[in-house]
């Protein structure tokens, strides 16, 4: 096919202009072999500039054309769509990006311009092979998988049921509600975690459009957007949900106590128990690893104690496979342990506290029915110090990043403290304040002037015990001189780290984890929801430290994100995938071991390429000697042609 | 694993340096050709990133994208030494950060062997090099390039590997 | 020591039980004392098959051959076929097995050990006698091999140590692994030279002599292409550094054939030969069993075991991978460990 082949070089106002000659670019340009129609245009991707691509596409017959502009990461849709008006196939366009990649690094007219055509050049030679591509249709399973059920999780699967979709809600724990659960009063308006949580947790348990699986984990994944196919595995259901009647009957006779995760090891438990008086599902679980090993012979106790025969030791672990079109990750978070913390006595002390065992003392649910008092010795703390930024903002010896969450926190406990204990003291150390929110900055504003907390600027360098209290030793920046509190009980307003597991699920699902070990979006501003694997979501503090608004937000986000994926008949696959070429291929399978994808079988003796499968990365081409397999539009040719092009 | 050639292979190449310098006429400037091949999803959007926040860099490597690390055939080294290139960078994403999961590891195997075979047949060591730029590596980026022009500019042309046409 | 009759009978009991259509072996040489590739397809020729220092060549190429010549075939004989196999060879078998190109239920092998010693060099063997013929090579024990020669019938023993070729010297594992039946003891360590040796000695050159040394051999090279026609890996349908052998099959439309990449251009100068012989270098790692079959039929005598070699001494040292070991495992390059090297990357 003769090479009609057409280059539009965009000034982009002054900013590409200004340092390449954009005006030589394009008339050099013309002289190229095939080189039908070669301009340049203050701003390309303006509405006359389009225009003038779509007239020159007609005009020319192109059959070929780049756009020699700004990062293709910004308008290779663009001009794509643009291609396609004029009845060029959107693949027979590309992007020679001359302005991030040129003309904003180099102030050498001379040089940035000759750069810019060798750019140029390339993607003028790597054009004239491309082929024409139509997106690759795949079938769609209405049906979402949220992973993790916290606020996050419960918000997406609530909306996602609410456009009518159907979704497994899969939770590791016994009961849904997550970290929000343990909250006591949520800032900055103090209304109770529980009392918005609760029903939220009841419409999910009610909605015969979610099914429900704690005690559950995702064990593999094998398919792609639209069509994954997950295997869930849940725990042995020693205790059957629908006959336990919440008689509690079993747990008196149960000899093991451990500690109890719901608040946060302040109380015991006992091996049989209901996680809190409203879980859902509602109904006594048996924990099996602090079990007397499940034998009748040993304990058996609560089972001779069931009335209703709800309990049966003999029940094993099941594994599901379940037909999915997307997925949330809403794994949601921990806190930075306090083991970590011993210059503040972290782990080691009874009264220096983390950010949620706090929340349970204030809590009405908690170990002290609400009231704020030491854990060691129950007496109430009247001198009380809060540290923030524990473990958070600190690369050299914990987390590099801000937690975001614990200034306003902080700010409520103080606050609630007061409430609780209005003749004690509470004093908080802090590096910065940051209260970006809406009513936040107001209600910090209020602790310190209604409330009387104490903010000190600065560090605090160790706490240890001393005749029964809490030696806190900081300083206070501002008034620049060393405080030593007294005190009676210290909070550590611990970071947020990605919650365990979050590892493995992203291994699971191959999705990518940033430096801080949270959860990667695709794109840090424009794809703040979507993972860097199609298909798959991203919701909530699993994501990065964030709060309760921010979360359901997000979780909302995932949602409709979800809802338009799945509102399709069918999906569009990128077509620029692997493509054996059969007569050279000998059937090694080195293609096959290294896609990462298991997208490549062998049939009859040759590579063959799942197309719907296929990323397009090419690993495949990297190994292969015999150069038998090439991704379409990238294909060695055309690395060659642009190699030839640039050496010139 | 320790491997003892490696030291005397280091000096070695410090002293192909200091001869192919010497022969330079001083002051001449010469202008290094890089072939630069970026992955798509860390080091041209690292590249991207250079961009955005007008970090300024030598103009000396023209960049090529590509899909993955993992996608490049060491046929493209030779390809781009043989047609003159001065010198040939590979950039890729960390371990751990391939978008396609494997790839860079893939990469970095194959590439080791090529450049481990380069340097056997005596190719000055620092004309092929490979980096791990991030997304959010726009100044590592731009440092990787300016040191890369810095050590071609004492090696010289590169003429061994280079057709005569 | 291997009793050749040993040999011969068993190749004849697997043509006379039809077990294989042919067996793949070394027979007595027309002239001088050297062993040549032979097929054998009649039980009575089993008797022409010997076993000595000299039976040089990788058989495994004509196995390769074959299945070439089956695939082809109007009516492929697909049946197994029998091969004499040293150490190396059966890695090189292990190797196409790796790569599927065929079963394992296609091939016999029949293993030879080289009992601690190995193949001689003719260029040393040559040297060593100075001019004269060598009518006879035997395995003399462990550190000598016999060498009779023309016109003078008296056995000498010949230290292995300075007619055997380089690669034996340097052989890490000379008892076939993959095997149907071993003859010979399984002896596999040699005291000649420490693994790599050379390789390892090219390296402790300076670059610019490293240079200096395969600008002159590439620049020598002939593109005669012997190399790639004596190894049993470069069973390519095309090579990707020869814009000639480009396979066109009906399929084949007019714009691929204008389109086919010549990475390198035909003509033997150094730069050309160089990328050809830097491709075939890196296609070979992690496949390069270390026959030497493309350094003995050079004809302008290019050290390219040194080439391969290097490769396989780092894809040992590095990533504990050898050719031919494990027909299971993936290749080396298809493969990766998180430990892999990655201190050179910037």
């Amino acid at each position: 096919m003769t090479k009609r082949t057409g280059v539009f070089v965009c000034h982009c106002g002054k900013n590409i202009a200004a340092t390449v000659d954009v005006k030589k670019v394009a008339q050099e340009l013309a002289e190229d072999d095939g080189v039908v129609f070669s301009e340049d245009y203050v701003y390309m991707c303006s509405d006359p500039g389009q225009t003038a691509v779509i007239d020159a596409i007609k005009d020319n017959d192109l059959n070929g054309m780049v756009i020699s502009c700004c990062s293709p990461t910004l308008h290779e849709k663009t001009f794509r769509d643009a291609s396609e008006l004029g009845d060029l196939n959107a693949f027979q366009c590309e992007i020679a990006n001359i302005r991030e990649q040129c003309a904003w690094v180099h102030n050498d007219m001379e040089v940035a311009t000759e750069k810019a055509l060798k750019i140029t050049r390339a993607s003028v030679r790597r054009v004239q092979h491309n082929q024409a591509l139509e997106p690759i249709g795949v079938p769609v399973t209405r049906r979402a998988l949220v992973v993790g059920a916290g606020i996050a999780g419960i918000q997406a699967a609530l909306d996602l049921t609410d456009a009518g979709l159907d979704v497994v809600l899969v939770e590791k724990q016994a009961t849904i509600g997550g970290n929000m659960l343990k909250l006591s009063e949520t800032f900055p308006t103090l209304d109770c975690s529980q009392c918005i949580l609760s029903p939220k947790m009841v419409s999910v348990s009610k909605n015969s459009k979610i099914k429900l699986m704690t005690e559950s984990e995702v064990e593999s994944i094998s398919g792609f957007v639209g069509n994954f196919k997950v295997k869930i595995k849940k725990k042995a259901e020693f205790v059957d949900p629908e006959l336990c009647k919440l008689c509690d009957d079993c747990t008196p006779v149960c000899p093991v106590a451990v500690p109890n995760e719901y608040d946060v090891g302040l109380t015991n438990r006992r091996a049989i128990h209901i996680p809190f008086a409203q879980a859902i599902p509602a109904s006594f679980t048996l924990d099996e690893e602090a079990c007397l090993g499940l034998d009748p012979v040993v304990c058996g106790k609560c089972e001779e104690v069931c009335d209703v025969g709800a309990i049966d030791y003999d029940k094993k672990p099941t594994v599901t496979e379940e037909e999915i079109g997307a997925i949330v990750v809403s794994t949601g978070f921990d806190l930075y342990g306090m083991e970590h913390m011993g210059e503040f006595g972290g782990g080691r002390y009874p009264d220096v506290l983390d950010g949620l065992q706090f929340e349970r003392l204030c809590s009405a649910s908690g170990a002290t029915e609400g009231h704020i008092m030491r854990p060691s010795d129950h007496k109430v703390p009247k001198e009380i110090v809060f540290i923030q930024c524990s473990g958070s903002r600190d690369p050299e010896n914990h987390c590099a990043y801000c937690s975001k969450i614990c200034c306003m926190y902080t700010a409520k406990h103080a606050t609630l403290y007061k409430h609780h204990v209005p003749d004690g003291q509470a004093y908080i150390f802090y590096i910065d304040i940051r209260s970006g929110g809406k009513g936040y900055e107001e209600f910090v504003q209020r602790s310190m002037e209604n409330d009387g907390v104490i903010y000190l600027r600065g560090r605090v360098s160790r706490v240890y015990e001393k005749d029964g209290k809490l030696k806190v030793m900081g300083v206070d920046t501002l008034a620049g001189r060393n405080i030593e509190i007294d005190a009676d009980m210290v909070v550590l307003a611990q970071a947020m780290e990605p919650s365990k597991g979050t590892a493995e699920i992203a291994k699971i699902l191959k999705i990518g984890r940033d430096k801080d070990g949270f959860l990667a979006e695709a794109h840090p501003k424009l794809k703040p929801v979507e993972s860097v694997t199609a298909g798959i979501y991203l919701a909530g503090a699993a994501q990065g430290p964030k709060d309760i608004p921010e979360t359901v937000s997000q979780a909302g986000a995932a949602a409709s994100k979800v809802i338009a994926l799945l509102s399709k008949d069918q999906l569009a696959h990128s077509p620029t995938v692997a493509k054996v070429r059969d007569p050279w291929c000998t059937g090694c399978e080195m293609c096959v071991d290294a896609c990462p994808y298991d997208a490549i079988a062998l049939v009859d003796g040759k590579a063959h390429v799942n197309e719907v499968l296929c990323e397009g990365c090419g690993s495949c081409v990297g190994v292969c000697v015999r150069a038998a397999i090439d991704v379409k539009n990238v294909t060695q040719l055309q690395v060659h042609e642009m190699i030839s092009a640039i050496m010139a | 694993m320790s491997n003892p050639s490696k030291v005397t292979k280091a000096e070695d190449d410090t002293q192909g340096r200091a001869s192919v310098a010497g022969a330079r006429k001083p002051g001449a400037t010469f202008e290094p050709r890089i072939v630069a091949f970026l992955c798509k999803w860390c080091s041209s959007a690292g590249s991207d990133l250079a961009g955005v926040s007008r970090i300024q860099y030598s103009a000396n490597a023209t960049p090529i994208t590509i899909p993955c690390s993992g996608s490049v055939s060491p046929m493209y080294i030779l390809s781009a030494f043989n047609k003159g290139a001065d010198g040939v960078l590979i950039s890729g994403c960390h371990p751990g950060d391939c978008h396609y999961m494997e790839g860079n590891y893939l990469a970095r195997r194959k590439l080791y062997l090529v450049k481990e075979l380069l340097q056997f047949i005596g190719l000055e060591s620092e004309r092929f090099r490979m980096s791990w730029v991030s997304a959010a590596e726009g100044a590592k980026f731009a440092e990787v390039v300016d040191e890369f022009v810095e050590d071609l500019r004492v090696l010289g042309p590169q003429n061994r590997l280079k057709a005569k046409r | 020591m291997v009793n050749v009759e040993e040999i011969r009978d068993y190749a004849a009991n697997l043509l006379k039980k039809g077990e294989v259509k042919s067996v793949l072996g070394f027979r007595r040489g027309s002239a001088s004392a050297f062993a040549e590739p032979c097929t054998i397809t009649d039980v009575g020729e089993a008797t022409s098959l010997v076993w000595d220092p000299t039976c040089l060549n990788n058989l495994t190429l004509y196995l390769v051959k074959d299945r070439k010549q089956q695939a082809a075939a109007k009516n492929p004989d697909n049946r197994p076929v029998g091969i004499v196999a040293k150490g190396c060879d059966s890695r090189a078998i292990g190797v196409l097995l790796q790569e599927n190109y065929f079963k394992r239920e296609d091939v016999v092998v029949i293993g030879v050990s080289c009992e601690g010693t190995g193949v001689v060099d003719p260029r040393k063997l040559s040297a060593k006698l100075k001019g004269r013929t060598a009518s006879r090579v035997t395995f003399g024990g462990a550190d000598g091999i016999n060498v009779s020669v023309y016109g003078d019938e008296t056995e000498t023993v010949i230290p292995a140590r300075e007619i055997l070729a380089d690669r034996c010297l340097e052989c890490r594992a000379a008892v076939p692994a993959l095997n149907d039946v071993v003859f010979g003891e399984a002896v596999g360590a040699r005291e000649f030279d420490e693994p790599f040796h050379a390789a390892k000695e090219a390296e402790s050159l300076s670059a610019d002599e490293r240079w200096a040394t395969w600008e002159h051999h590439f620049d020598r090279c002939l593109r005669c292409f012997a190399c790639r026609a004596v190894c049993p890996m470069c069973y390519c349908p095309e090579c990707v550094v020869d814009s000639t052998t480009f396979v066109v099959t009906l399929g084949t439309s007019a714009e691929e054939k204008a389109n086919r990449i010549r990475w390198c251009e035909r003509s033997a100068n150094t730069s050309e030969s160089a990328v050809y012989h830097l491709t075939r270098t890196i296609h070979l790692a992690g496949r390069c069993i270390d026959c030497g079959e493309c350094e003995r039929v050079c004809p302008v005598n290019i050290p390219l075991r040194l080439l391969n070699t290097k490769l396989e001494k780092e894809a040992f040292e590095m990533f504990e991978y050898q050719a031919g070991h494990d027909i299971e495992q993936a290749s080396l390059l298809s493969s990766f460990r998180d430990e892999d090297p990655n201190s050179f990357i910037r």
